[in-house]
């Protein structure tokens, strides 16, 4: 990367220069940038893409300048007036295919020929399965991929990465909903609400469902992975009177745990009294949870997933509930979506939500927005704000 | 014949804190209530329990009455007491007792659960993917985050609700009989209640239900309030006037509410039940092993304080210092 100074030491010394229609200005000065989100600021340990390859500009062309395309693998809900606002640096193509085998094809027929940059929203998976070798090569000029979306496991980063291709994700912003979804199922399921919430709609009160609830204060909360949405469960736990503890790939400062304990993994396991699953999904997280793990843990121990579903081996979730080891468990994700283990559709004492994790107006407008400004950083500035950390390599300095 | 122990009757046999009741039985003659109806009970304090002392119970204005000289004390083992006329007790000379401190944290953490569902709309989604239909159809939420969360009756209940609001970002304004200290407020700006109806996103009940407080919330105040407001009830139910949260939860007037508590438990009114952005618990507000134990023992400390001429730990507002008994 070229620094400012030597750019400008170089102009002063030569007698002829080059210039390089490619070399985006604004790539020659690169300053770290600060995320910021709704409610707080962060100062971003985030890896900021460089432009490793030339980005496409503008060609002058009988008289007009075609924009980059960029391409809308799904759909866009609530930033609609953002998206239509890059027509001005863009040209937006959108994905009209609505299966794997389709796509390909409307690759080949050259529609997406060009492409640098693609935004890929969240029900994007339904068209083009697991972003992987074979999709990238069906796009070879694309470079950066924007993932709206904390969670990024249908992308296959080291065929992105071997492909040229940066990927970025959402972090933060997903923070305190996918947080606040949590407690609300940390709580539902501590307090036994399900049963009753069940029988109340049939006419019945309380009626013989009804089982005592536990409260949380003076409990044990296990956090599996203290990354933002962790920390955020860990931040409201503390609220209602829970002691917390964490198991992360590294020990955090006291500052970023806002105190909680660091135990090892097998420590978790045996000493939480809820447990709350909240690391990504990846090669070495599936069935982190199975069945040698939920012998680990304590009798009537509550199991909290709002990370991935396949993180947990749901069969042998659905065997500790029906044993009694665990008491009660509150879950947004499943193994395979939108397919639900009947095990727990039978089980009164859990409580379920179908994925709303980050669903509500404000988090995925704000979502969108800040994929949307990625991909315009992408046209203008040929570099994304925060790169995925399996990407972190890929960043200088 | 005076009884050599003062005598207890419990209307219900302890659950939870049994280690309590026979630390009690050990000073006390404990007796758990074997009338099996009303008549029954009425011949009874006549005969075997026209000596007791102390009764640990839940029960009604008319039983006061039959019941004889020598019962002092009732400890009342709740923390909401409208079903007990204090009024005819202070007239007998009998004191009530309640257990309010015990119901702080399970309420307040219930009062959480339902505001988090309501505001994010979770209630729908339960449904629907019980249904086979996982999210399909279902709408977004609302984050709590930057919401106005108005609470009414600033008390040990509300108090903690504010705390726990906190971390989700929510900015809590307050209307009460009397403002609090700042320190008690931990910085809620105080309102009146007409401006709280119109300021707040979520409005969240906790004052007692008293002839004062009783349909508070009726058709008027909903009127008054933000359009799409959410509402949520872990007081009493007839705190508001169920039928018109039902019809204006129907209009869209309020976007979901959040319920622990109704008119005429454990009747709901249909309109409400029948509307899916209607969160709802059958009163299960403190219904933790943890909060009953505690509830019982605070009772039972009560009554035996009350038997040994100790000073009571949780005389009833109505009847503390101050007021004539």
């Amino acid at each position: 990367m070229i620094h400012k100074e030597m750019f400008l030491s170089v102009l002063r010394t030569s007698e002829v220069l080059f210039v390089f229609p490619k070399a985006s200005p604004k790539s020659l000065c690169h300053f770290p940038k600060h995320i910021k989100t709704r409610t707080r600021s962060y100062h971003s340990s985030r890896p900021q893409s460089t432009n490793t390859k030339p980005v496409a500009t503008g060609i002058r062309k009988m008289g007009s300048i075609q924009k980059p395309k960029v391409l809308l693998i799904g759909s866009i809900t609530h930033a609609k007036e953002e998206w239509d606002a890059l027509k001005d640096v863009a040209d937006p193509i959108v994905v009209k295919s609505t299966n794997r085998s389709d796509f390909l094809a409307e690759a080949k027929s050259g529609a997406f020929d060009g492409v640098v940059t693609a935004f890929r929203s969240f029900t994007s998976m339904s068209i083009t399965g697991q972003f992987d070798s074979e999709i990238l090569s069906s796009i070879p000029t694309l470079r950066f991929l924007c993932q709206n979306g904390a969670g990024y496991d249908p992308i296959n980063i080291s065929d992105c990465t071997s492909a040229g291709v940066q990927v970025c994700n959402v972090p933060i912003i997903a923070d305190d909903a996918t947080s606040d979804t949590a407690i609300f199922l940390m709580l539902g399921a501590l307090r036994m609400f399900n049963p009753c919430m069940a029988t109340l709609r049939t006419g019945e009160f309380k009626g013989p469902a009804f089982k005592l609830g536990h409260d949380p204060r003076g409990k044990v909360l296990g956090i599996l992975g203290m990354g933002g949405i962790g920390r955020e469960v860990a931040r409201k736990a503390g609220v209602f009177g829970m002691k917390v503890q964490y198991y992360n790939r590294k020990k955090l400062s006291e500052e970023m745990s806002g105190g909680a304990t660091y135990v090892g993994f097998d420590e978790l396991l045996g000493t939480s009294d809820v447990l709350s699953l909240n690391l990504p999904l990846n090669a070495n997280t599936r069935h982190i949870i199975s069945t040698a793990e939920f012998a680990k843990m304590k009798q009537d121990v509550v199991i909290v997933n709002t990370a991935r579903g396949p993180v947990m081996d749901e069969a042998a979730l659905v065997e500790s509930l029906e044993s009694g080891k665990v008491r009660s468990a509150g879950l947004d994700v499943y193994e395979e979506e939108p397919k639900i283990h009947p095990g727990l559709i039978k089980n009164p004492n859990v409580i379920l939500l179908p994925h709303v994790g980050t669903l509500t107006y404000e988090t995925q407008k704000a979502m969108e927005v800040f994929t949307i400004e990625n991909v315009r950083r992408a046209v203008e500035e040929g570099r994304l704000n925060g790169l995925v950390p399996e990407q972190a390599h890929l960043a200088k300095s | 014949m005076r009884h050599p122990r003062p005598q207890i009757l419990f209307f219900n046999p302890v659950r939870h804190a049994l280690r309590k009741y026979q630390e009690l039985a050990s000073v006390a003659q404990v007796e758990v209530i074997s009338s099996t109806n009303r008549l029954e009970f009425f011949k009874d304090l006549e005969k075997k329990y026209k000596d007791i002392t102390a009764i640990y119970s839940k029960f009604d204005a008319e039983l006061i009455q039959k019941l004889p000289a020598s019962l002092k004390f009732i400890c009342h083992n709740g923390a909401g007491y409208d079903a007990i006329d204090i009024q005819a007790c202070t007239a007998r000379g009998i004191t009530v007792t309640n257990a309010p401190d015990p119901v702080t944290n399970a309420t307040a953490d219930l009062t959480l659960f339902l505001l988090l569902g309501a505001i994010r709309q979770l209630n729908p989604s339960l449904g629907s993917l019980r249904k086979g239909a996982f999210k399909t159809g279902v709408d977004f939420g609302h984050d709590p985050q930057g919401k106005i969360l108005g609470i009414i009756g600033m008390g040990r209940i509300g108090r903690a609700v504010k705390r726990r609001a906190e971390p989700f970002g929510l900015k809590t304004i307050y209307h009460n009989r009397n403002q609090l200290t700042e320190a008690e407020a931990a910085g809620a700006p105080y309102v009146s209640f007409h401006e709280l109806l119109t300021k707040s996103d979520i409005i969240s009940l906790h004052v007692p239900l008293n002839s004062q407080t009783r349909y508070m919330i009726g058709a008027d105040e909903i009127a008054k309030m933000k359009d799409s407001v959410v509402i949520v009830n872990t007081a009493r139910g007839a705190i508001i006037d169920e039928a018109a949260m039902a019809a204006a939860l129907d209009s869209g007037k309020i976007a979901s509410v959040g319920l622990d508590v109704y008119e005429n438990e454990p009747e709901i009114n249909k309109t409400l039940m029948g509307n899916e952005r209607a969160l709802l618990i059958p009163h299960l507000g403190t219904h933790t092993t943890e909060t009953l134990a505690a509830m019982e023992s605070l009772a039972m400390e009560n009554a035996r304080r009350g038997c040994f001429g100790e000073s009571l730990l949780t005389v009833v507002t109505e009847q503390q210092e101050g007021k004539s008994l």
